[in-house]
């Protein structure tokens, strides 16, 4: 990058190269037993459970669907117009659920972020 | 049934199609010249690419061969077990979101293996992380190509080493010009591209199909169990027979815990400019898949209904190509194939494109030092290799192979990314543990799947049904493996687990992380 290039004209090639090492992790730690590192631990668990609980309600539903399919061979015959619920469920019905699961996430995940926030910068 | 060549003035169009989709591609990429230019240019776009830009871009780049050919050729030859595929493709970002998007995003890593040095230290880690990006990358990139083949053959006269030559030179010229940040734009317009190139067949099929009065799904026909399903579905690796249930479950596994390693998505994160962007781009990515699998499956159902001589046949992934032709005809199925072959070549160009980006990543930083000489050396290798592997071996069904390596991906490189970013306890001989017993265990068992007889039986169990979708396995012992060593070979590395620890989970603009760095604290792109 050459600061001085004017606008129009090719800046002059410099050698650049990416960082050799793993990028720089943070100097000083956070100490333990301060109120900053106890904030953050429960901002990292509340995360942690948020993620976990729609992971599992997700994945649950999933199995449920699977099972449902597996042992249930008579859902075949349940049909909207010619087409059998099943396909619906899996192949359009889905989709939703998994887009709302994120949304939900996502606000939830910005709240636990904006209540750390208010903690930490407390004077 | 032979391979159905379509022929006459199709040829002419689809490779019409073909050239200005390369054309196309090529001059964004060239157009991006201009403006990368540093090596963070090259890797990560400069990581001032917008929400939107970005989502579009990573459902460009994640949107394979698997996706556009292989999901409706599933659906026609499995039917209802091949739409298990489509989910777990799209459910994948979901655990992305949940578990890796904003931390990964905040850990400032270029590449996965800059991850697994930045959270865990030392040499080996990296070097194995590197190895199996590039394994995982190569395999991954197989399939591109085997899928190029079969649409330059079908609707082209041209034969069938063809396709992948044309493929990987195109990624290479773009890769070699422009690097990540031209490679943004190239994705994010294929995504569009794609997307219309299926919706509008779909969308005239169906108005086709209504004007002259057929039935969609011939009455519902569509949806009945065929007899040659059975077969065909054991052979691309789709749950079928007694194991149905083992089976779905554990491909269901691989693709949600697959998305999360693989190198091509992840190096997309480091693009958004902080962690809520990046879950915000992940949300929006979770809408485009959601939009665009509509289609593949729509027409997997026409198929079943109107080409049922496919489902016996070897070319099953060829249905988008094969269905405007064959229900339309005339002007109109030529111009419609040949849209739908664009869009498949956008398909092959942008997956491969976006993985021989992040495989020269990782070989240049590890072999090259890193500089942008070494990262175009990097691109080279990145493409020959697969090339190699594509012509020497025979075309495999797409969804299936890249369902293959997203076990893979879920028994090695999960594991290192979701206790690397969530358990303080993971240690570097843990994890290097963990993606070792991962690599060998699910690439022994889909290894021995390949090499053992169909009915091959042990005490009554049918093996290779249990080998070919190992993921319900092999991924909890990735876990336990790397937690049990982790715990054994506990070091005094606690102090660094905790640094990096807040910087992958406190906000950008957190007040009061007094212990953190300016840099760390107050970082804006």
């Amino acid at each position: 990058m050459n600061p001085g290039a004017t606008p129009g004209e090719s800046p002059a090639r410099v050698r650049v190269t990416a960082p050799r090492d793993a990028p720089p992790v943070p100097g000083p730690t956070l100490q333990p037993g301060t109120p900053e590192d106890f904030y953050l631990r429960s901002l990292i668990r509340s995360q942690l459970r948020l993620s976990l609980s729609v992971a599992a309600g997700f994945t649950v539903l999933l199995l449920v669907i699977a099972v449902l399919i597996a042992f249930w061979p008579q859902i075949h015959e349940i049909r909207v117009g010619t087409v059998p619920i099943a396909w619906l469920l899996l192949g359009a019905g889905i989709y939703p659920i998994i887009l709302a699961a994120a949304a939900l996430y996502n606000r939830a995940c910005t709240r636990n972020e904006r209540r750390y926030r208010d903690l930490a910068s407390r004077p | 049934m032979s391979t159905p060549v379509l022929a006459g003035a199709n040829t002419a169009a689809a490779l019409a199609a073909v050239v200005l989709v390369t054309a196309a591609t090529v001059l964004i990429a060239v157009n991006g010249l201009r403006l990368s230019r540093t090596t963070s240019d090259f890797y990560v776009a400069s990581r001032t690419v917008k929400p939107w830009w970005n989502a579009s871009a990573i459902g460009g780049e994640y949107l394979s061969a698997a996706s556009f050919l292989g999901v409706a050729g599933l659906i026609v030859v499995s039917g209802e077990e091949g739409l298990w595929f489509p989910i777990g493709y799209t459910a994948g970002y979901l655990m992305l979101l949940l578990f890796v998007a904003a931390p990964l995003r905040r850990s400032g890593a270029y590449t996965l293996p800059d991850f697994a040095q930045m959270r865990l230290g030392g040499r080996l880690p990296r070097l194995v992380t590197s190895a199996l990006v590039v394994a995982v990358g190569w395999l991954y990139i197989v399939p591109q190509l085997h899928g190029a083949a079969l649409t330059l053959g079908i609707t082209t006269a041209l034969p069938r080493w063809a396709g992948p030559v044309a493929v990987t030179g195109i990624v290479c010229l773009t890769v070699l010009a422009g690097g990540m940040r031209s490679i943004t734009f190239v994705q994010a317009f294929q995504y569009w591209l794609k997307l219309a190139a299926l919706a509008v067949p779909t969308i005239f099929l169906l108005l086709h199909l209504g004007a002259t009065g057929e039935s969609v799904t011939a009455g519902g026909a569509a949806f009945d169990r065929l007899p040659a399903q059975e077969a065909g579905s054991a052979a691309l690796g789709v749950p079928t027979g007694d194991l149905t249930l083992y089976q779905t479950v554990s491909l269901i596994l691989a693709l949600l815990f697959g998305t999360l390693g693989l190198p091509h998505v992840l190096v997309r994160f480091y693009t958004n400019p902080d962690g809520p962007s990046a879950r915000r781009t992940t949300a929006i990515v979770l809408g485009l898949l959601a939009v665009f699998y509509l289609f593949p499956t729509v027409l997997g159902v026409i198929g079943r209904a109107h080409l049922p001589g496919l489902v016996a046949s070897a070319d099953a992934d060829a249905t988008v190509l094969l269905l405007p032709g064959a229900l339309v005809g005339g002007v109109a199925g030529d111009l419609l194939t040949a849209l739908v072959a664009g869009g498949a070549f956008a398909a092959f160009l942008s997956t491969s494109s976006g993985l021989v980006v992040s495989l020269a990543g990782v070989m240049s930083q590890e072999l090259f030092g890193g500089t942008v000489r070494g990262f175009r050396i990097a691109a080279l290798l990145a493409c020959a290799v697969p090339l190699g592997i594509a012509l020497l071996t025979g075309t495999a069904a797409l969804a299936g192979a890249i369902g293959a390596v997203f076990a893979f991906t879920a028994s090695t490189i999960c594991p290192l990314l979701l206790l690397g970013i969530w358990w303080r306890g993971l240690t570097g001989r843990g994890a290097v543990a963990g993606m070792l017993t991962g690599a060998v265990s699910c690439g022994g068992a889909l290894a021995a799947a390949q090499l053992l007889p169909a009915g091959y039986t042990v005490a009554g169990l049918a093996v290779v049904g249990i080998l070919q979708q190992p993921a319900a396995i092999t991924v909890p012992l990735a876990f336990l493996v790397t937690v049990g060593v982790s715990k054994a070979s506990s070091a005094p590395g606690g102090r660094r687990a905790a640094q990096v620890m807040a910087r992958l989970h406190a906000p950008e603009d957190a007040d009061g992380l007094d212990g953190l760095p300016e840099e760390i604290s107050r970082w804006r792109p």
